[in-house]
Formats: structure tokens, C-alpha cells, sequence
């Protein structure tokens, strides 16, 4: 047991219910950047990599997951005026409920692997879990492309938690190329996101919808 | 100095980002040029890599490399005359998305570090997304979106496997560097629980970079959307790389004495994806789409003939090799038709032979050799991959691949009869030079050669990829 890590990760599960409720845009992103800031901790209150180096990293994960990457998507909205519904194709209720259901499941199965690694924590891998489907769950259940581009965020949230915490191995330099290709992703996917407003005057993902057999 | 042969394109690339508008041109055949003569240097010297940890020079790793590189060579000569008669606006953001590309596709190539795989595959996401959006329309806008969704969401897929592989090696108690070629040393006690996981999410996340179905969607969008130079890299050597990543985990799988639960997998993918590009390639109704689905097809040959293992590794090995020849051929061919017709639907083109001679030769050499015909590589490639199949044993599994092949083979003809043969009054908008045809001439060529003569050199390294995945024949 470890209580400060098992707190810090109730936060995150806390988020992850936030955001299956919030209707609005800007919510929803300050929502992803509360997320981003505290995923990025984690791996400071387990404690297993207090060097220079490490502390380095942890930091620049903070300031591009908690900082940079939702305000691209701030601005990406507030260039183009983009409606401020995200559209949902499964309504708030109901996506509550799902999301209280994912994490009791997550918990659920957790139990049955045995990595001596995820002993640190009790809540680690249904966190990780639950952030993994949740995103997975945004990418399906909205049509509001940055919507979209918020789940997949989420998701690379989920594997970061996954990620730095089981694998001390991984070399900070590799670490920080992830996190910059996930950096270059999003900021690719706010350009198209400000292209399809301005091509269709909506970024809702019906519209995307001409190529097909 | 491994690392200069995709340091020296992304050298390049960034420069022709900030270059006036032809000056790109000349900067792209230089670099394909250089990227050459570094690759057939690197093939005969065999240097070390200065960052051991992360790069390796292995043989799939050198296949893969010295076909891009020969690819992108021809290419950027097409690419040249192409743009010329093109009417592409932003030229500098085209050549220099052009050449980061190819940097990042030789990295994944020559990386050894399975986390560098990943920064490199997904980079290649990156690089080539510009290049898809090139026309600036509506439709190509939808298929960047798709293609960036889909593969980055895919490939996120990927990292989470690479990442269950190393808590294998957690679990296990292992502790080598996390490469490829260390963990296949020491495959054997990985924990098989977690290393199973780990090679089903990397199956699924690099298979939807591969084009293997159900996750192909994105695949024939972007491929008929992009121009054609674009198309016939992304077909012709970006599926390659995904495949490499699938390839060396499978690898390790072997390595671990798991290669029955791997090959199901593969085969499994392998005849959704010929299964699902038979029934789009029957109905289809533009020749780029087309393309795209045979990509896909031959992308399901090469996984299942990956799971069947022993002659079926040898000829997925072969079917890659010629399917990037001759695939890259017809999607430049394609262009070329595009050029002239001004249209993708099959249904506005025709007469190919009498209106488009030249054209008309690489297209129609280029049908016969995709479609598996002798004396054209793929030929022999199926060939190996059906007799490794009855080998094994896989009797349903070889049924369903004829049956969908001889199907395919219809479908394919049946379009291609009609865009060489049918009636046309269109007028075409293109003169056929020299540089536009002969790209693909040297192409198919190769293909032809490669099929009765293998040099020495190429053949052993063709024999040390597929070793452990033969386990000897």
C-alpha cells in the first residue's frame, strides 16, 4: 500500500469521470490539463527515480502534457470559433455510468495479473486501465473531432501511467522522443482540425464522411 | 556512422522547407541519389552504429532499406517531371514532407531499440501526413483526418505493447537492453503471459499502420487521395516498415517457442485482410482505390505467409520485395493516367492503348506482375507461400487464400481490361516523356530480373531474415 500514490491516482479516476460528464469544449480540455498535470507526478510520489535526469524529465512530461498540448487545442479552438458542444452520440447520464461501471471493472480484473511492479499501488493498473478505455470510449461515443483528439490524449495518458512506472529500464532520451512524437501529433491534429472548420464551417465528424465504398 | 543515412535526408528535408519554389526539385533527386550510394555502402561495408543501444544493421533491416532506397530514387526522378505538369501549390511543403519521410522510414529500418521502433514508425505518420493533404481538398482533408486519427490511435496501440514487453522482462527477471536483438538472446525467459499481450497489441497497432483489415479503413483513402509520387511511397515502402515492426517482435515470439500462438494470430489477420480486399476490389469503381486494395491484399499474403513460417516466411519475403516494385510502378502509372485523363474513375478513362502507349505498357506490365503472374516475382513469392501452407497443414487456410486470389485476379483483370480497352472519347492533357515512363520500366524490370537471378549477396541476407523464422528448410 501506498497512500500518497493511491490519492494522487483517485484524482485521475476523478478526471476521467469529469470528463465523461462535461458538455462543453473548454471544460473538457481544462478537465484533459488537470489530468496531464497529475499523470505526469506519478512517477515522483512513487519515488523510484529521484536523479537529476529523472527530475528533468518529470518536468518537461509536466509542462507539455499539463501545458502545452491542451493549450494547442485552446487555440485551435478559439482561432476558429468552433462550436462549443461535443456532440454526443451517447448522452452525459449515461457516460457516468459507464465510466463509474469501466472503473469498478478495471479494478475488477486488475487483481488477476501478477507483475511485481504494480504491487506498489492498488489503484496503478485500473487507473491505467480505465484512462486506456476511457480515451478509447471519447473516440467512439463523440462526433466533436477535437473531442476526439481529447480520447486519444487521454489514451496516450493511460500509456505514459503504464509506461514510466513499471518500466524504471527506459531510458529518459527514448522517454522524451515518445513525448515529443505525441507533442508533433497533436499539434498536426490541431492544423487539421483548424483546416476542416474552415473547409466545412463544423468539425463535426458526419460531415467527414464522403469517402467510402 | 550508421546514423548518416537518415540523418543526411532530414538534413535536406528541413532545408528544402525554407527554399523558393524549384529549387526543391533538383535537392529531392540529389538526396535520393546520396541516400543510394549511403545505403549500397552501408550494404557492402557493414559498419558499426555509433549508438549501439538503439541502432542495428540486421539483414530485414538491410532489405528494407536498400528497396526504399532504390524507391525513392526512381521516385524522386518521376516526382520531378510530375510536378512540372502538376498543378501543386505548395511545392517547398511537398519536396521537404518528401524527405523527412523517407528519413524517418530509414530509421525504422535500421532501429534496434523497441521504443526507437516506435518513435520512428509513428514519426513516419507525421512526416507523410502533409503529404496527403497536397491538393488541398475537401476529400483530401478527410482522408489526412483518418489517417492521422487512425494510425496515431493505432500505433498508440503499439507503445502500450512495447511497453507490455518490457514488463515482461520485469516479470521474468530479466535484464538486457530493450532491443530487438537483445530480447530474441533472451527470449526464452520472458514471462509468456505478458510477452503474448505484448505481441497481440503490437500486432494490432502496427497492423493498422500495415493496412491489415479490419483496421485498414484509413488505407484506401489516403492512397487514392495523395499524389501519386506520395502514393507510391506510402504504398511501396511505408507498409514495409510497419511490417518490419510486426516481423522482428514475431521474432522474438519465435525465439520464445511461442510461434504457434503468433502464427494463428498472423494468419488470422492475413485472410481477414484478403478476404475483405476481394470483396472491395470486385465493385470497385476507381483505379487508385484499387491499388490501394490490392495493396491491402498483398499486405494479408505477406502476414499469412509470415504465421505459415518455414517456404511461406521465404515467400512473404519475396511478395514484399516485389510487391514494393511493382506497386510503387502502378501507382506512378497511376499518375500518369490521372495526368492524362483527369479523372480516378474507371468509367472516364479507356483506350489506354492507343491513347497513352507508353503509359499503357507500364500499366498493363504492372497488372500482370501484381496479379501473380509468372514470370514476374510475386509469381514465385505466392508460390512459396501456398506450398509452405500445405507444408504445415494449414488446408483451410491455403483453400480460402486460392479461392480469394483467383477471385481478386478476376476482379483486378476486369478493371484493367476496361481502363486499357474500352471505348473513349476523352482527350488527354499529357505528353508522354521519357522520364514520366521510365521510372517504371526500370521497376518492372527489376522485378523480371530479381525473379530469375538473385545475386549471391542478396540472396544470403533474404535467408539470414528469415532464419529463425524458418527455422531452416
Amino acid at each position: 500500500m501506498n497512500i500518497p500514490v493511491d490519492m494522487t491516482l483517485s484524482l485521475v479516476l476523478l478526471s476521467v469521470l469529469f470528463s465523461f460528464g462535461s458538455s462543453r469544449l473548454p471544460g473538457l480540455i481544462k478537465v484533459l490539463a488537470f489530468q496531464g498535470v497529475v499523470v505526469s507526478i506519478v512517477p515522483l510520489i512513487i519515488g523510484h527515480d529521484m536523479t537529476g535526469g529523472g527530475i528533468l524529465f518529470t518536468l518537461a512530461t509536466l509542462t507539455i502534457r499539463g501545458i502545452v498540448i491542451p493549450l494547442c487545442i485552446h487555440f485551435a479552438i478559439k482561432k476558429v470559433a468552433i462550436r462549443r458542444e461535443v456532440e454526443p452520440i451517447v448522452g452525459y447520464h449515461a457516460s457516468v455510468l459507464a465510466g463509474l461501471g469501466l472503473i469498478v471493472a478495471a479494478m475488477a480484473v486488475s487483481h488477476r495479473f501478477n507483475a511485481p511492479s504494480i504491487s506498489t499501488s492498488v489503484l496503478l493498473l485500473p487507473t491505467a486501465i480505465s484512462l486506456l478505455v476511457a480515451g478509447m470510449f471519447l473516440l467512439i461515443a463523440r462526433r466533436n473531432a477535437i473531442a476526439m483528439v481529447l480520447g486519444y490524449i487521454m489514451m496516450e495518458n493511460g500509456i505514459y501511467l503504464v509506461g514510466t512506472t513499471f518500466s524504471v529500464r527506459a531510458l529518459h532520451i527514448v522517454e522524451f522522443g515518445i513525448l515529443l512524437d505525441v507533442l508533433a501529433g497533436v499539434m498536426i491534429m490541431a492544423v487539421i482540425l483548424q483546416n476542416i472548420k474552415q473547409t466545412f464551417d463544423d468539425v463535426d465528424t458526419a460531415l467527414l464522411r464522403t469517402l467510402k465504398e | 556512422m550508421v546514423e548518416i543515412v537518415f540523418l543526411a535526408p532530414f538534413v535536406t528535408g528541413v532545408i528544402a522547407f525554407f527554399l523558393p519554389r524549384n529549387m526543391g526539385r533538383p535537392l529531392l533527386v540529389f538526396t535520393g541519389a546520396l541516400h543510394l550510394l549511403l545505403s549500397l555502402l552501408l550494404w557492402v561495408r557493414q559498419p558499426e552504429p555509433l549508438f549501439k543501444s538503439y541502432f542495428a544493421v540486421t539483414p530485414e533491416g538491410m532489405l528494407s532499406l536498400l528497396v526504399i532506397s532504390l524507391l525513392f530514387f526512381l521516385i524522386s526522378i518521376y516526382t520531378v517531371a510530375y510536378l512540372k505538369v502538376a498543378d501543386i501549390k505548395s511545392e517547398h511543403i511537398f519536396t521537404g514532407s518528401m524527405l523527412l519521410f523517407l528519413s524517418t522510414m530509414t530509421m525504422v529500418t535500421l532501429s534496434d531499440h523497441i521504443m526507437v521502433m516506435w518513435i520512428a514508425i509513428e514519426a513516419t505518420t507525421l512526416a507523410s501526413a502533409p503529404l496527403i493533404y497536397t491538393h488541398r481538398s475537401s476529400a483530401s482533408l478527410e482522408a489526412t483526418w483518418k489517417y492521422v486519427l487512425i494510425c496515431s490511435v493505432g500505433i498508440a496501440m503499439a507503445l502500450l505493447g512495447s511497453v507490455l514487453i518490457t514488463i515482461s522482462m520485469d516479470v521474468g527477471k530479466v535484464d538486457a537492453p530493450v532491443s530487438f536483438s537483445a530480447l530474441t538472446a533472451v527470449a526464452t525467459r520472458l514471462d509468456p503471459m505478458w510477452l503474448k499481450a505484448g505481441f497481440a497489441f503490437i500486432l494490432v497497432g502496427y497492423g493498422t499502420k500495415m493496412g491489415l483489415a479490419p483496421m485498414h479503413t484509413w488505407l484506401p483513402d489516403a492512397h487514392s487521395e495523395a499524389p501519386s509520387p506520395a502514393s507510391a511511397l506510402l504504398s511501396g515502402v511505408l507498409l514495409n516498415c510497419a511490417y518490419l515492426g510486426i516481423f522482428k517482435t514475431n521474432k522474438i515470439m519465435l525465439a520464445a517457442g511461442l510461434g504457434d500462438f503468433s502464427g494463428l494470430i498472423l494468419m488470422g489477420f492475413g485472410l481477414t485482410s484478403i478476404l475483405a480486399a476481394g470483396t472491395f476490389i470486385l465493385k470497385q469503381t476507381e483505379y487508385k482505390r484499387l491499388l490501394a486494395y490490392s495493396s491491402i491484399e498483398n499486405m494479408g499474403i505477406i502476414a499469412f505467409g509470415t504465421g505459415v513460417g518455414g517456404l511461406g516466411a521465404y515467400g512473404a519475403m519475396l511478395c514484399l520485395i516485389h510487391h514494393s516494385l511493382i506497386k510503387s510502378s502502378l501507382f506512378l502509372t497511376s499518375g500518369n493516367i490521372l495526368l492524362g485523363y483527369g479523372s480516378r474513375q474507371i468509367e472516364k478513362t479507356g483506350n489506354l492503348v492507343k491513347q497513352m502507349p507508353r503509359t499503357f505498357v507500364a500499366f498493363f506490365g504492372g497488372f500482370v506482375a501484381i496479379s501473380g503472374l509468372p514470370p514476374f516475382g510475386i509469381f514465385i513469392g505466392e508460390l512459396f507461400v501456398i506450398l509452405g501452407a500445405f507444408k504445415a497443414g494449414h488446408y483451410i487456410g491455403v483453400t480460402v487464400l486460392v479461392v480469394s486470389l483467383c477471385a481478386i485476379f478476376a476482379g483486378f483483370a476486369n478493371q484493367a481490361m476496361k481502363i486499357s480497352f474500352n471505348t473513349s472519347e476523352a482527350t488527354i492533357g499529357l505528353t508522354e516523356k521519357a522520364s514520366l515512363v521510365w521510372p517504371q520500366y526500370v521497376l518492372l524490370l527489376t522485378s523480371l530480373v530479381l525473379c530469375f537471378w538473385i545475386p549471391d549477396s542478396l540472396y544470403q541476407t533474404i535467408m539470414n531474415a528469415v532464419t529463425i523464422v524458418s527455422g531452416g528448410f
